[in-house]
């Protein structure tokens, strides 16, 4: 589904991301685990073009996305989330659910002033799928409230749900389970367990193991920017640079 | 008294009308424009200089460009589109590359030399003299001088008002200004969800700079002056102050604050005697004091109620819940 080949990243001389090559398989939750500083998130985020890539080729689905912008690979289905809550804070919770939907009448500035009579059948559309999903999440008696009002967990929440109004084709997840209460954990483990049995594919980065256990196959290790192993959690336990890079107690 | 009341009510306009698109880009898109004044003044000179009779007919006493005599509402059409066309290249100059810190600071010096460049290029738009006796709307036909005149003007700029204030409330009322609140709350994440911030930024800043160059074509056209002293970089401060006082990304609080600012605090220091018994106030000292208030009236409202008197409002969709309800037991930021 998406191949990056040799992909580099270099800040004033720091080789944040330093060669990587990695493939995400299509159906499945492939974990990206590694000590801080490792490179994970901005390999996360030179895949969803948020940073540029310095070197190295990125294709999704057949497609060279190296060189796209963000909000272009987004329109094609490689959504990401962020490793610190990034919820639109001063609009309520459906809302932020409601922005992410791509091709809305209402969206430019001519079908605005247009009015509601032009767009409105597209927002009461929107307004169902949306709510379709706060049920699904157990969040339905949230929509009207302030996406900034919301706990850790339920901003994690929020951008997963905003998501998947994309209907992504990828979802890349920045520590989904950063910053959530354990109790919490578990419940978003099974959504991203859900949604991979409905055949989405997912790249995660986590530092949580027992849940990259549970979750990722395969599961890719980097340290000091490069990926030092790749495989099943059960494999990478076996491999002696890996478990002495991150796996050590 | 005709005169004060028309006189108040056209600067009230003018401000609101102003406040309604720094609202649209500071209030609901998060673009802190420091320049807005220039767009103004960009429509202010375009109107004149498009209503004023050509430069040679003024035997040397004005050197300006243009002077076609264009009859009403031409000139303030004409200001409106200057206002949205200057905001093409300035956006794609700032908008483009720049953190939103910068932009404002990038702004703010734009504003800067454009006053030196206007105040020193004089042959262009008579320099820091400026322009005077421009020919009011519709003077041919009606006494300027008359009261029903003046009225005339006040329906006029009311008319204008309206029509901002439709444009606004449709943009900020839309999927279209959803899109911009919240590229104004998260910008990196609205572009992770397919969001061009800088198509949404261009477009709302030009749409800003017309309405900013139509309340500039109103004001010259009541005022029949225009000078460089009239739009330096502190009057874009003041419309910042009567947003954030009267309520950002509220089109409601920013007419709010057009009234309780720019012209309240015109208005009250009308009031204040020229000089208490023996003691007489050095000459300058109250308009001093203005800015003094104006600044300490942003950092107050900023401190104790940021969201303004009128705070943005909450949109709520039919048939939501009413009762809030806990879904986890942690509390925020668990």
């Amino acid at each position: 589904m998406l191949v990056a080949r040799e992909v580099h990243r270099h800040f004033e001389g720091m080789h944040a991301v330093d060669g990587v090559s990695i493939d995400v398989l299509p159906g499945r939750i492939t974990g990206l685990i590694g000590p801080n500083g490792a490179g994970k998130s901005t390999l996360l985020a030179v895949l969803a073009g948020t940073l540029p890539a310095t070197s190295g080729t990125i294709v999704f689905e057949g497609r060279d996305i190296t060189h796209l912008p963000a909000y272009k690979r987004a329109r094609l289905g490689l959504v990401r989330t962020f490793q610190l809550p990034s919820e639109f804070a001063r609009l309520t919770v459906i809302e932020n659910l409601m922005v992410a939907a791509p091709r809305h009448k209402g969206e430019s500035l001519h079908g605005a002033l247009l009015g509601k009579r032009y767009w409105g059948e597209d927002e009461e559309r929107l307004v169902t799928e949306a709510r379709g999903l706060l049920a699904r999440f157990g969040m339905t008696a949230k929509e009207s409230d302030y996406a900034g009002d919301m706990s850790g967990g339920q901003k994690r929440l929020i951008e997963i749900m905003r998501a998947l109004m994309l209907h992504p084709r990828l979802l890349l997840l920045d520590e989904p389970m950063s910053g959530v209460h354990p109790s919490v954990i578990g419940e978003i483990a099974s959504y991203l367990e859900a949604l991979r049995d409905e055949g989405l594919t997912i790249c995660m980065v986590e530092h949580e193991l027992h849940m990259v256990d549970r979750l990722c196959d395969p599961v890719v290790v980097m340290a000091q920017g490069r990926v030092i192993g790749r495989g099943s959690m059960g494999a990478l336990r076996q491999q002696r640079e890996v478990v002495d890079a991150y796996l050590v107690g | 008294m005709n005169f004060y009341i028309t006189t108040v009510l056209v600067y009230a306009g003018v401000d609101i009308i102003a406040c309604l698109a720094l609202n649209l880009q500071f209030g609901v898109s998060g673009i802190v424009n420091f320049s807005f004044i220039v767009f103004q003044a960009a429509g202010a000179y375009t109107a004149a200089v498009l209503s004023m009779p050509p430069s040679a007919d003024m035997s040397g006493e004005q050197i300006y460009v243009l002077g076609l005599q264009l009859p009403f509402p031409i000139p303030w059409i004409g200001a409106a589109l200057v206002g949205g066309l200057l905001a093409i290249p300035v956006g794609l100059v700032v908008l483009r590359r720049l953190r939103s810190d910068y932009q404002a600071i990038a702004m703010l010096v734009l504003s800067v030399i454009a006053t030196t460049v206007i105040t020193n290029a004089r042959p262009f738009l008579n320099g820091a003299a400026g322009l005077s006796s421009v020919p009011q709307p519709l003077s041919e036909n009606l006494n300027p001088l008359s009261a029903s005149y003046g009225y005339l003007y006040v329906a006029i700029t009311l008319v204008c008002c309206l029509l901002v204030l439709f444009v606004s409330y449709r943009i900020v009322n839309s999927p279209f200004g959803r899109t911009l609140r919240a590229m104004r709350d998260n910008e990196l994440a609205a572009t992770s969800l397919g969001k061009n911030p800088v198509a949404l930024k261009m477009t709302i800043f030009i749409v800003g700079g017309l309405i900013a160059g139509l309340s500039g074509g109103i004001l010259v056209g009541f005022i029949t002056t225009w000078a460089p002293s009239t739009w330096l970089y502190p009057e874009t401060i003041i419309l910042f102050a009567a947003v954030i006082v009267g309520g950002r990304g509220n089109n409601l609080g920013a007419i709010l604050g057009a009234l309780l600012v720019p012209v309240g605090f015109e208005e009250v220091t009308r009031l204040i005697p020229s000089h208490i018994g023996a003691f007489e106030p050095p000459v300058g000292l109250v308009p001093a004091l203005e800015w003094v208030a104006i600044g300490l009236l942003i950092i107050g409202f900023l401190w104790f109620r940021p969201r303004g008197v009128l705070p943005e409002a909450r949109h709520v969709f039919r048939g939501g819940p009413t009762e809030e309800t806990h879904w986890v037991q942690s509390g925020r930021g668990s």
